[in-house]
């Protein structure tokens, strides 16, 4: 565990030390305060609209962060031949890998936390309430789905050649799963067979990365979810992140490292 | 004694998409021994096997055919590489970490205990005299300072077998000289060093035993001296020879 | 050339700032003839987005409790709630497809938890804002859109209590679409309901039916919904000023074209009544 986690601090670190983060966050802070700045027949506690854009670009932002940085590890370990001085020390290649799985989820969620910080900012500053719990129910569920986008492109990242396919590969089902995930099986029932079945079955197989998304209870102020389901939304996101990162372990294990 | 280093029979091939997906073999029928506390040179011309026999002792290719063992463990075991430092040819290593985060990153690889580890990593700094710049990023690093960084990071845990890849590769002569004195007080402190060089003075003067390889096959194995009384001949003619050179007339 | 550097520069910049002007006065000028930088960005297509983001207000109206295009179509002529608050005999027979307990697999019940699950509205007081900023859009990126002044207007005036932003807005609205008889409508009503200006509200009310009688009247389908609010708005109006024989004027209009024709002559005949009866003296 050592291992892992000595692995996981220099991709934090390195996280730190790029630019991506801060120029996604004054981003969002320069998109959130200009439609904050708008004015709305004369009446400065319209919030939901502030919030829900608010929320779309933190989405948005942690989406690229963590794809891209996840993308980047692996290839680049290989093109910098920074992974031979490192696996010629006693790390086994899950071990490794395991390490840039929890470097990558650490960094987007260290980063979540300021963007979340930064949301309850926004909606104080016109609500002048603030539902914490609420907030942290999202904030964890938008990071454990975030694990699972991250296992995904980690096991792309072995499987394609170039970060950019994959980066571009695990942007477009995320997006894909986000926007149409919960109506698949809509769209199956009106198909005939066999692409009823065959959509049916992906309906089930894939992972469900919207069940994640509660910016709708957010922004209009909903009840908390119980806690109970979060538990269960959490043992589902972690059980697809582990097959995720199984199947990456099983495939960078046969793969030769140049 | 257990040797440090055994290898029998070790037989690597490498299938390639360029080669059609022939086979190419890097090494074939590789013995050899490298015992406790001895300099060994492992030389050849470019493309002799040396790198992929180092390779397979590193645990980054496994062996197509008979065996490797470090410290009488098989190298595919990660166990194996606990008392090991490596040095690579190029210096390979994250350019956003400072050499002093670099050295604790490794040392956390290791499992030093953190009391231990800062008086390690300051020992090891102040070994390969980069205690001045630790604090900087390795990418701020001329390539001499980058590969004393690469040497330092070989020993933060004090190993007790170096594996050298061209040592002194790209190095100005002082610098070269500071990687001999380094080997040589590694030596009297009973470590084993295996490296591959093509500065046959260099290997001359610090070496104990040698292994000349060529086209993946051992041409000759044995302490300098009596391969140098037997062929009658310098280090380089020696290695020449074997290797087939034929000078022009 | 290369022996006068100068003379090379000075032409280049001379070329630069001719260019770079004779771009700026036809921005302006195309900026002037088509008006907002989303028409500029999305051409004509900014309508279909114009549609999405007023069914958005509606979704801000049930608080994101809302049907997705993958659920039960919707016929074309159905109306949002938003808009069917703003008339005056709405029924809330809402209906968003399947109730929130039928769900068609684990999944889909499960996935309930994570968003809104229950018909709900903007019913506290002055939550209705929140619709807002999507209707100002929504006029932003279609302003031949007439509906969405009025139901705006509405919403200010009726349950925001803004009745000076819901004016504006009307106005702004009738710059875009100097011909709408439904805009002056709820102009007159802001005027007749909010501010009690009885000839403002008249003149306004009148200005509608004009223009309703030269867009609608040769029609073979005529709005008559819109034509008897605007005159059962004058007639109350008249009403409420005094102006009995005026009143009865439209409210006679209003028989012609009623669908509860019964209904209307009754009240033609209270104010017939009220006319006949002789005018008491002042005490």
């Amino acid at each position: 565990m050592n291992t892992i986690w000595s692995l996981a601090k220099v991709v934090v670190l390195e996280m730190v030390r790029r630019k991506d983060f801060y120029v996604l966050f004054i981003l969002t802070v320069l998109l959130t305060g200009t439609a904050g700045s708008v004015n709305l027949f004369n009446d400065r506690s319209i919030v939901r609209y502030l919030k829900e854009i608010c929320l779309l670009l933190i989405w948005l932002s942690s989406l690229v962060m963590a794809i891209t940085c996840t993308a980047r590890q692996i290839p680049m370990e290989r093109e910098q031949r920074t992974i031979f001085p490192l696996l010629a020390k006693p790390v086994t290649r899950g071990q490794f890998l395991l390490g840039k799985f929890l470097g990558c989820w650490l960094a987007v969620g260290m980063a979540l936390a300021v963007f979340y910080f930064f949301f309850g900012l926004v909606s104080a500053s016109r609500e002048q309430q603030w539902p914490v719990l609420n907030y942290l129910q999202a904030a964890w569920l938008h990071w454990v789905m975030l694990g699972v986008v991250v296992a995904f492109t980690l096991l792309g990242s072995i499987v394609f050649a170039a970060p950019s396919s994959n980066g571009t590969i695990c942007f477009v089902v995320s997006a894909g799963i986000l926007l149409l995930g919960r109506h698949l099986n809509k769209v199956a029932l009106g198909l005939p067979q066999p692409w009823q079945s065959l959509l049916y079955g992906s309906y089930f197989v894939i992972p469900h990365l919207e069940l994640f998304d509660v910016r709708e209870l957010i922004i209009h102020n909903w009840e908390l979810i119980p806690w109970g389901m979060v538990g269960l939304a959490t043992l589902y996101a972690a059980a697809y992140a582990a097959a995720f990162l199984l199947a990456a372990i099983w495939v960078f294990r046969r793969r030769p490292l140049n | 004694m257990e040797p440090t280093v055994a290898t029998e029979n070790l037989r690597v091939e490498y299938r390639s998409r360029e080669l059609g997906l022939a086979t190419k073999v890097a090494v074939q029928g590789l013995s050899l021994t490298v015992a406790p506390g001895e300099v060994f040179g492992f030389l050849g011309p470019n493309g002799a096997g040396k790198t992929s026999t180092m390779n397979v002792l590193l645990g980054f290719v496994p062996p197509s055919s008979g065996a490797a063992r470090i410290f009488g463990v098989d190298v595919r075991e990660p166990i194996a590489r606990q008392r090991i430092g490596y040095l690579p040819e190029q210096t390979y290593y994250y350019k956003f970490l400072t050499a002093e985060e670099l050295l604790h990153f490794y040392a956390g690889i290791f499992q030093i205990p953190p009391a231990e580890r800062s008086a390690r990593v300051d020992q090891v700094l102040k070994l390969v005299e980069l205690d001045h710049a630790r604090k900087r990023q390795l990418k701020t690093y001329s390539k001499g300072m980058q590969q004393r960084a690469g040497l330092a990071q070989a020993l933060i845990n004090n190993p007790d077998l170096l594996i050298l890849d061209e040592p002194t590769s790209g190095l100005d002569p002082i610098g070269r000289m500071k990687v001999r004195e380094i080997i040589q007080r590694l030596k009297d402190e009973g470590k084993t060093v295996f490296f591959s060089s093509h500065e046959l003075g260099e290997v001359e003067t610090i070496c104990d035993r040698v292994a000349i390889l060529h086209q993946g096959e051992l041409k000759a194995e044995g302490r300098v001296a009596d391969l140098v009384a037997q062929h009658a001949a310098s280090l380089e003619q020696v290695f020449l020879k074997l290797v087939g050179y034929q000078p022009q007339p | 050339m290369s022996s006068h550097p100068l003379l090379v520069f000075a032409l280049a910049l001379a070329v630069a700032f001719a260019a770079g002007g004779r771009l700026l006065v036809e921005e302006q000028a195309l900026r002037r003839e088509t008006g907002s930088v989303l028409k500029h960005l999305l051409g004509e297509s900014r309508r279909a987005f114009a549609l999405h983001v007023f069914l958005k207000a509606d979704a801000y109206f049930h608080q994101g409790f809302y049907p997705s295009v993958f659920d039960a179509p919707v016929a074309p002529e159905a109306k949002t709630h938003l808009v069917e608050a703003t008339e005056d005999n709405h029924d809330h027979q809402h209906n968003h497809g399947h109730a929130h307990n039928q769900h068609r697999d684990w999944l889909e019940a499960f996935g309930c938890h994570f968003q809104p699950a229950e018909h709900r509205h903007l019913e506290g007081l002055g939550q209705a804002r929140e619709i807002l900023p999507w209707l100002r859009l929504a006029a932003e990126l279609d302003p031949q859109r007439v509906e969405t002044y009025t139901v705006t207007a509405y919403w200010l005036r009726e349950r925001l209590n803004q009745v000076k932003e819901a004016e504006s807005f009307l106005r702004e609205g009738l710059r875009a679409n100097p011909d709408s008889y439904e805009i002056l409508f709820e102009l007159g009503r802001l005027y007749a309901e909010n501010d009690r200006d009885v000839p403002r509200a008249r003149i306004v009310l009148e200005l509608a039916i004009e223009k309703w009688l030269r867009q609608e009247a040769s029609k073979v389908s005529p709005d008559h919904v819109s034509y008897r609010q605007t005159l059962g708005q004058l007639a109350a109006l008249e009403e409420r000023a005094g102006n009995l024989e005026r009143a009865l004027a439209h409210y006679i209009r209003i028989y012609q074209v009623s669908p509860n024709p019964a209904t209307v002559q009754k009240r033609i005949e209270e104010l017939r009544a009220k006319l006949a009866a002789p005018q008491k003296p002042p005490p």
